[in-house]
């Protein structure tokens, strides 16, 4: 029968949290590529319509915004794992 | 015939759930994508007819809002793996 | 929506709203007297208005260049935000006068504000619609 010293657990256990925090974190990309997606569309948008410059920051602020806080979430999950 | 005590076990499934956790927000990756993808398309719709705009602008939001819920459920699953053991 | 053609005052507006809306949870952490959700909330709140002023700046900026140097600007500067978000949950996680989940709430508050208006005046919409159709 395999058994393990109090030790080995502890160091199981805060390895494999140590190793779902750095997975939990990759998340944070998600939101980055799609906000780069949304500016580049922007840049062309406005050059095509200058006219139309105020309604378009306002839709890539309102956009921003909503799609920040996934990142906020892996964010949280990771903080937990690292000290619980 | 390899056997392990209970505490092993034990050990071995809190191990495989906070691993788990931290998988799962993987899921993550995929709202911001597709948020960041909606904003780009609805601002190439602001430029094209700028009269359309506050309806253009609520229907984004309200997409947005939707796309969300999945990354809520990834957040959800992690939590409940986390308080679990 | 009102003021869409105009981010400064829009961004006002919403802040305004945020202000509004925040009075509830900071009522209830006072009136029963917990000093560490009261405190969380407000550093949440203080951090996510900072990031959401800084937002307009960068998108100000980024209309003018090209549109593969606007992707890789926008791109960049969310990476910063995202290593000041670790910084401010780490903060607030570490000092035990803080609470943690009530920092994360109030990082999101300003989503909750933009999500409820929309949906009011979605709301709104709908009905004037029934109360014309119904005149008719």
């Amino acid at each position: 029968m395999i058994q393990f010293t109090p030790e080995v657990v502890e160091a199981i256990i805060t390895t494999a949290s140590l190793i779902g925090a750095g997975v939990a974190v990759i998340a944070g990309m998600g939101p980055g590529i799609g906000m780069g997606l949304a500016a580049g569309k922007a840049t062309t948008a406005v050059r095509r319509q200058p006219e139309a410059r105020g309604a378009i920051i306002t839709t890539m602020l309102l956009g921003q915004i909503i799609s920040g806080s996934t990142g906020i979430y892996s964010l949280v999950i990771a903080i937990f794992l690292i000290f619980s | 015939m390899v056997q392990f005590s209970p505490e092993v076990i034990d050990t071995i499934i809190k191990a495989a759930a906070l691993l788990g956790a931290g998988f799962a927000m993987i899921a993550g990756i995929g709202p911001g994508v597709g948020q960041g993808y909606a904003a780009g398309k609805a601002v190439e719709a602001v430029a094209r007819d700028p009269e359309a705009r506050g309806n253009v602008i609520t229907t984004m939001l309200l997409g947005q809002a939707v796309a969300e819920s999945t990354g809520i459920y990834s957040l959800v699953i992690a939590i409940v793996l986390i308080f679990t053991i | 929506m009102k003021h869409i053609d105009d981010p400064v005052r829009l961004q006002k507006e919403i802040l305004k709203k945020t202000c509004y809306l925040a009075v509830i949870p900071v009522l209830y952490s006072l009136v029963s007297g917990e000093w560490a959700t009261l405190l969380g909330l407000l550093f949440g709140l203080l951090i996510g208005t900072l990031i959401f002023r800084l937002r307009l700046i960068n998108i100000e900026r980024s209309l003018q260049m090209s549109e593969g140097k606007a992707t890789s600007f926008i791109r960049n500067r969310y990476f910063i935000e995202y290593a000041i978000y670790l910084a401010v949950l780490l903060v607030a996680r570490k000092n035990p006068a803080v609470n943690f989940l009530a920092t994360a709430i109030g990082l999101f508050f300003i989503k909750f504000t933009v999500i409820g208006w929309v949906i009011i005046d979605l709301i709104r919409d709908a009905f004037n619609q029934k109360l014309e159709s119904f005149k008719r």
